[in-house]
């Protein structure tokens, strides 16, 4: 990366967030001990550490951007900081990093976040002096600005959800901050729950993206958006025809986004979350997080459009909630309440404006509201702070605070213009933006997109600025203008925290000191300004907003020659600005010119519907009825199944059963001396009882020809060994408790295969018939896959296989073949996975499309040698090549079937025998039907046959036995089988490679 | 008749039973230390006869001595709780004794 300003920007992103976590930290650790003004100085001090820091990133990018527009790397700061983990799906693993991203789009959000949360801090630094947890405040605020920044400029969707999920903490500790009083408590708790819905949205559609695209980056997503236009699928072979993949992430996202951003039907947490401190209104509640589901749906704008159904969606709720929550604010009577319905409304015009495919004009609104709302919030809060009041000020006991507070005035009344889209403002320039690409898109540039959802929502916004303007008004005129009302009266409960308020309770307002003002000033400042950025590009003005977003934001699919006429863009600006224009006139008019007498006539004409509006359409009151009834019902019930059930029945019974067994237990224990001396008895009994009786503890040994069986040692102990199997003792009694013998074919009393691979350089495996130990078997114990013939009859010829008495009886088979080749597997680099992808290829047509890789990987894990199989088979008529990890070449003939193997030792073709490969759907079985396998072949024991690519050896069981007798006459008898191997010379104790067919 | 050590063996054996059964069967505690003292009694009469007959370096001998050295004080720490049983429940029998249970 190149140095402008002498060191790597890359590696400046990831400061950014870590000095107001730092702040967080020392705040948070060691603030409760220090002074105010220390804790002041960090708090400010690293969030303004943070603000330069931004800029200076921005700057860089700027500079970045300036030449070479277009080209690779150009219009970007990335800062990779470590490998986090990685995941997993099917083949494929995706990683994750913990990377920064500064990018056009992020670079501006960091600018808002910490230039606006600096000045919040700064103001909050004053407003909060009084409280008693002003360094637990102010970690919060600084654990919440490092979340956000993560949030913003995380380049994957992980760390983005990191950020996603700080943030929710955040806003829950801070809206809970007076925790004291239980409805701020639970307006916390609810902020956080109703949060838990959406959350769970943005898991199972950054799921959806990721399984889908295979990247967890961000633009990655963007880039591979169009794959995601196939269906939804729900498992390997159910998927909804008519629900595209991109669709439901969309709406799954968009859940995750009205739940953070408070949108229908999940907003109800915000009003409620102004419980906070005002400053954590400012800055959470309107500023920075609640514009993270705008920003999500800008960050993955081309997701977004390739799903027109989802797009339209977001307009529609968006213009919805913007109506909805406007109509509210028009009636109530707290500053903050009006404003937190504001800003609801005011997030309903950002989603509309995405939702009409204005990215960018949905992103400006974001931008230019983070100024003036947070003005406005600090504002009421400057006026509570003027007026002792806490929890929120009611418009009732306000009024004429112009006089008192001229800053706070001025700066109050020039957001609220802003925000009523007054014309120039930066307001007005942003919901100009929406409302043009509502308008543009009733005109249908995009044929995916239905024309109606635009002109709908273009009347809904509509009608909410209109409202906007006019609640707007009405709040500033009832606060500021008029006559003092007196102030709120204290001891009704507003004070439940309890501080500065009563010290002076009855001291004329006054203005804030200088550390609130400024950020006002610098806010309302912006307020007014801002909008220039974003001209109306359709007059010819310059666009900075737009063109310098460009490279972030996807662009519509427009038809060929659709563009904003300047009628369209009138048609907007037009409706736009006589909205505001109309909303103050009318506010003017009620309650200035007319002290607010037609409004209370209005509102005692239609008295049910104002009392719906005052009770906010009681959607709370719907909600609990709805579903926390429902669900409160269901908690009980599960907690008094848990009190019944589990803790009343069962485990009741199994301590009662326990009791029992204690109960029976202590019977014995009398304390008197003779119960315990009887008990004595018993067990000197039973230890004679031991000596008495004789023990065999037969054991065996197997040494090629040889068989070893030895017998416990014990007093007094004789023996008697029969070897042959012929239920007669050869020994006569002796001390002797070892015997050695040898066998005679006659001996036999069952059979017992052992199998190996007949690979050069592999090891012969002992076993591996029925999970890998040598299996011994009689005739009758064939199961079905041995497919075993009758033994041959008894009047057959001498010599005929299998009717001589040396022969086992019943030893044919035709041998599933899996355990003997799967045990193998290739392994390696990047030639591998080619390798695998071809032999998948291969045997897709061998098999009708099942996995049989999939299949020999499955059992490969078993294999303690930790190998793996890859299976390629060839096609008749298909000739293949496989390029190994060292180079060498494979060729496939055709009409060949080759299992590729590779141990740890190298690879190997192992050639299945020609014949039939049938692999079969469910996967457990591949068999090999070849000619030496389906052939009935009887093996004496000791020979050898090749099986598929095994060797197979025919072993045999021969049955030892001993009788032990003591001295006081007493006699045991215990047999055991034992294998024997009369292929293996006595001189060769262990199993070893294979030294071919014999 | 020649003795042998079966007949030493075989009256330590009588010795021993007639303890156990003794131990076993009486409830008066000062009989039953009694048995006790038979029993170990006849333990050392095990050990002496057999270091007769295997003396070695008269392990057995020894062993009996230590025995007897044992018993003395088993005996005397028997009779010490025997005493205070006495005191206690005014009474020797044992089972009016159940105290270990608790």
């Amino acid at each position: 990366m190149d140095l402008a300003f002498g060191w790597d920007f890359g590696r400046a992103l990831i400061w950014i967030v870590l000095l107001p976590l730092f702040g967080a930290l020392v705040n948070g650790i060691s603030g409760r001990w220090a002074s105010r003004s220390l804790v002041r100085a960090i708090a400010v001090g690293s969030v303004a550490g943070s603000f330069l820091l931004a800029l200076a990133c921005f700057v860089k990018l700027v500079m970045l951007s300036g030449h070479g527009e277009g080209a690779e790397g150009t219009n970007k700061i990335v800062n990779v900081v470590y490998d986090w983990f990685s995941v997993r799906v099917g083949d494929a693993v995706i990683p994750v990093r913990v990377a920064l991203l500064m990018d056009h789009l992020s670079g501006v959000m960091t600018l808002v976040v910490t230039g606006i949360g600096l000045l919040i801090h700064l103001y909050a630094s004053s407003y909060m002096e009084d409280d008693p947890s002003y360094a637990r405040f102010f970690t919060y605020l600084n654990l919440f600005t490092a979340s956000m920044l993560i949030l913003v400029l995380a380049s994957n969707m992980p760390l983005m959800f990191v950020g996603w999920e700080g943030v929710g903490l955040c806003s829950y500790l801070l809206i809970g901050f007076w925790w004291e009083n239980p409805t701020y408590a639970a307006a916390g708790k609810k902020a956080f729950i109703v949060n838990r819905i959406g959350d769970f949205g943005v898991l199972i559609g950054m799921l959806l993206l990721v399984g889908t695209t295979m990247s967890f980056e961000f633009s990655d997503i963007n880039a591979n958006a169009t794959s995601l236009l196939i269906p939804l699928r729900l498992d390997q072979t159910h998927s909804i025809a008519w629900l595209t993949t991109a669709t439901a992430a969309c709406l799954f996202l968009f859940l995750g986004c009205s739940g953070k951003s408070a949108q229908l039907p999940l907003y109800v947490w915000l009003p409620d979350a102004m419980a906070g401190p005002t400053p954590v209104s400012a800055l959470i509640h309107a500023a920075t997080m609640v514009t993270a589901g705008i920003y999500l749906v800008a960050r993955l704008s081309n997701v977004f459009l390739q799903s027109p159904t989802a797009m339209a969606v977001i307009a529609i709720v968006g213009a919805s909630t913007a109506l909805f929550a406007a109509s509210i604010a028009l009636v109530q009577n707290q500053m903050k309440k009006i404003l937190a319905y504001s800003t609801v409304s005011q997030l309903g015009f950002m989603f509309a404006g995405v939702g009409v495919g204005a990215f960018g004009g949905g992103f400006f609104h974001v931008f230019t509201h983070a100024f003036f709302k947070a003005c406005l919030f600090l504002g009421a809060g400057s006026v509570m702070h003027a007026v002792h009041a806490h929890g929120d000020a009611d418009l009732r006991e306000l009024g004429g605070m112009k006089k008192f507070m001229p800053v706070t005035r001025w700066t109050f009344l020039l957001s609220c213009f802003a925000i009523a889209g007054f014309p120039l403002t930066s307001g007005f320039f942003s919901k100009d933006d929406i409302l043009l690409g509502a308008a543009y898109m009733g005109t249908g540039p995009w044929a995916a997109y239905p024309s109606w959802v635009g002109w709908v929502v273009f009347a809904m916004l509509a009608i909410a600025a209109f409202m906007t303007a006019f609640y707007m008004f009405r709040l500033y005129i009832l606060a500021f203008e008029g006559e003092f009302r007196g102030g709120p009266k204290h001891g009704d409960g507003h004070d439940a925290h309890g501080d500065d308020a009563h010290a002076h309770a009855h001291a004329d307002p006054h203005e804030s000191p200088w550390a609130m003002t400024l950020p006002l000033v610098v806010l309302a400042f912006g307020a007014v300004t801002v909008g220039f950025l974003g001209l109306p590009h359709w007059l010819g003005l310059p666009n900075v907003w737009e063109h310098w977003l460009e490279p972030s934001l996807a662009a519509l699919p427009v038809t060929e020659g659709a563009h904003v006429s300047l009628a369209i863009g009138g048609t907007a600006m037009g409706v736009g600005t006589l909205a505001g224009l109309g909303g103050i006139g009318l506010a003017y008019l009620w309650y200035i010119k007319e002290n607010g007498t037609t409004p209370a006539r209005i509102a005692a004409s239609v008295p049910r519907l104002h009392a719906l509006l005052m009770d906010k359409w009681r959607v709370d009151e719907f909600y609990g009825a709805a579903l926390l009834r429902p669900m409160a019902w269901l908690a009980r019930f599960a907690a008094n199944f848990d009190k019944l059930l589990v803790d009343g029945l069962i485990a009741k019974a199994t301590s009662s059963l326990t009791l029992l067994g204690g109960w029976v237990v202590t019977r014995a224990q009398t304390g008197v001396v003779y119960t315990y001396s009887a008990f004595m008895v018993v067990g000197l009994a039973g230890v004679a009882w031991w000596y008495l009786v004789p023990h065999t503890g037969l054991e065996y040994a197997v040494r090629g020809t040889q068989v070893k069986l030895q017998a416990a040692a014990g007093l007094g102990y004789e023996y008697r060994f029969d070897v042959n199997s012929d239920g007669e003792f050869e020994t006569e009694w002796s001390t002797e408790r070892t015997i050695e013998g040898s066998y005679e074919p006659k001996d036999f009393v069952g059979g017992a295969i052992v199998v190996a691979t007949m690979r050069p350089g592999t090891r012969e495996r002992e076993q591996l018939l029925e999970g890998g130990h040598v299996l011994a078997f009689a005739a009758a114990d064939l199961g079905p896959e041995w497919q075993a013939v009758a033994p041959p009859a008894a009047n057959a010829p001498p010599g005929t296989p299998g009717t001589s008495d040396d022969t086992l009886p019943g030893m044919s088979w035709s041998l599933p073949v899996r355990d003997i080749f799967l045990p193998y597997a290739p392994r390696g680099g990047e030639a591998h996975s080619a390798t695998l992808e071809q032999a998948h290829g291969l045997l897709e047509r061998i098999v009708g499309g099942e996995s049989a890789i999939d299949i020999a990987r499955a059992r490969a894990t078993n294999d303690e040698q930790r190998t793996k199989v890859g299976l390629v088979a060839n096609e008749d008529g298909v000739d293949g090549h496989v390029k190994l990890a060292d180079g060498t070449e494979v060729t496939f003939e055709a009409g060949a079937h080759t299992a590729l193997v590779e141990t740890s030792r190298g690879v190997h073709v192992v050639a299945l025998d020609p014949g039939e490969l049938a692999l079969r759907p469910n996967g457990a079985r591949v068999r090999v039907r070849g000619a030496d396998v389906t052939q009935e072949t009887h093996l004496r024991p000791g020979e050898i046959a090749q099986v598929g690519n095994a060797l197979v050896r025919a072993a045999a069981v021969v049955r030892g036995t001993v009788e032990v007798r003591n001295a006081f006459g007493y006699t045991v008898r215990e047999s055991v089988d034992v294998v024997v191997r009369p292929d293996r010379p006595a001189d060769e104790p262990a199993p070893n490679a294979v030294r071919g067919a014999q | 008749m020649e003795l042998g050590l079966g007949h030493f063996i075989g009256l330590a054996s009588l010795l021993f039973g007639i303890g156990a059964v003794g131990f076993l069967v009486r409830r008066n505690l000062l009989i039953q230390l009694m048995s006790i003292e038979l029993m170990l009694n006849a333990v050392n009469l095990t050990l002496i006869a057999i270091n007769r007959w295997m003396p070695g370096n008269h392990a057995g001998q020894v062993f009996a001595f230590f025995n007897i050295a044992i018993a003395a004080a088993g005996a005397a720490v028997g009779l010490a709780i025997v005493i205070s049983v006495f005191r206690l429940k005014k009474s020797v029998q044992s089972d009016s004794v159940d105290l270990l249970k608790h």
